[in-house]
């Protein structure tokens, strides 16, 4: 286990004893990236805001929903913003406009440059890997997987948009998630 | 099915990418075929835990300076409703039930179950009575939330008895984990459920058919399931 994530475990007990402080480290920690990934998800800072505040507050006061056992608690909490966002952007029904902005893998708007310096520098090498495993897939694997994961849309939106059949974005899918599962994995 | 199939499926599902019929059958699958099956739960880990990585892939950016001290203000005080809850749930996560009436939740909690049958009712009626409130069916039942409240109930009538040998299990779904919160049995087709807990911090709730001994691990043998 990486240091950061036994931190990550440390803070995430305190929390479910009701420490605030707590609570303020792991904002601290996990804020810019749940905002942006968020923000890169619903593509309207309103929508991005409440994501992320409603994950903050369900970790607040649901903390047993994180099972140690499961994985770091930076891929749990990033999933509940990913699937909070999802939700969003399905429930507001304007999917077509963000994902062609999701798809093109430019940010929504600038990152913050000070990335290294600040709040969540631990978290910048990890960062750092999963942006250069993206790069191991072929570009039409990570078409599907960014316009799944990024753009909120489900597999049949994926084909119908990409005029290719279900089965091929389904084959590209796992294809992708198993060579980022090795890349990842082994940089572990 | 074969296992590249359901590799495909799950795959879909830790990305939140599978709808209609595909969506239908991971349910399935993830309540009948995986947890008994070494490679699926071992795919499906790796996949879950891939997935959360990939939220780094997007560029970090600063939320707005008033989030924080907006959730400060929500934060409150640590419940301790909330608290012991959370306390107990490791060792008896049915005790997270409260204010039940018609259910076998608890041997302790069974004697004075008529009496805990009205109480819960007139909570019900109480609760139920404001504007906001939101009526999700999950099946025969109903839950019953209103949104910035901390607890909900699950009532229905009609409902039907679990098959010999099991109850109904109750989970909450968050983030992709499930979490079980009891399991209770209706009485002459009758549940009223209050639980200390808010319905809008999770995506999901489930409904299973299983042993009374279950208290965690995966939901099997789902029977109802609805998006909170």
């Amino acid at each position: 286990m990486r240091e950061d994530d036994r931190d990550d475990l440390e803070l995430h007990r305190r929390l479910s004893a009701g420490d605030r402080s707590a609570f303020d480290e792991l904002y601290r920690r996990y804020a810019r990236s749940s905002y942006g990934l968020a923000l890169r998800i619903t593509g309207q800072e309103v929508l991005a805001q409440d994501v992320v505040h409603d994950a903050f507050l369900a970790l607040w006061r649901a903390p047993e929903a994180y099972d140690p056992a499961r994985g770091p608690f930076r891929t749990f909490f990033l999933s509940l913003v990913h699937h909070r966002a999802v939700d969003t952007v399905r429930r507001e029904e304007r999917l077509r406009k963000r994902t062609e902005r999701a798809a093109n893998l430019e940010p929504v708007r600038d990152e913050d440059v000070a990335e290294a310096v600040v709040d969540e520098s631990f978290l910048s090498g990890r960062r750092k890997e999963v942006r250069e495993a993206l790069l191991t897939l072929s570009p039409e694997q990570r078409q599907v997987l960014e316009m799944a994961y990024f753009g909120g849309m489900t597999q049949v939106a994926i084909a119908e948009r990409l005029g290719i059949p279900l089965g091929t974005v389904k084959t590209r899918t796992l294809a992708a998630l198993r060579k980022l599962r090795g890349v990842l994995g082994r940089e572990d | 099915m074969e296992h590249e199939a359901i590799e495909e499926l799950l795959a879909g599902y830790v990305l939140r990418a599978l709808s209609g019929e595909d969506a239908r059958e991971a349910d399935r699958l993830l309540s009948e075929h995986v947890p008994a099956c070494s490679r699926c739960r071992e795919a499906l880990g790796g996949f879950q835990e891939v997935a959360g990585e990939l939220g780094l892939g997007a560029p970090p950016v600063s939320p707005p300076e008033v989030l924080l001290p907006r959730l400060h203000r929500e934060l409150g005080e640590p419940s301790p409703r909330r608290r012991s809850s959370f306390l107990l749930a490791s060792a008896a996560s049915f005790v997270l039930i409260v204010g039940l009436a018609g259910l076998a939740v608890s041997q302790n909690l069974r004697a004075n179950h008529l009496a805990q049958r009205a109480s819960a009712l007139a909570d019900l009626a109480n609760f139920s009575r404001q504007p906001d409130t939101s009526w999700v069916p999950v099946g025969p039942v109903t839950a019953v939330a209103r949104p910035g409240v901390q607890n909900f109930y699950i009532e229905g009538h009609d409902v039907p008895d679990p098959a010999p040998g099991t109850v109904y299990h109750l989970w909450l779904v968050s983030g992709g984990q499930a979490k079980h919160i009891g399991w209770f049995r209706p009485e002459g087709g009758f549940v009223v459920l209050e639980l200390a807990l808010d319905p809008n911090l999770y995506d999901e709730i489930v409904i299973t058919e299983q042993p009374e001994g279950v208290t965690g691990g995966v939901p099997q043998n789902v029977r109802w399931r609805a998006p909170v």
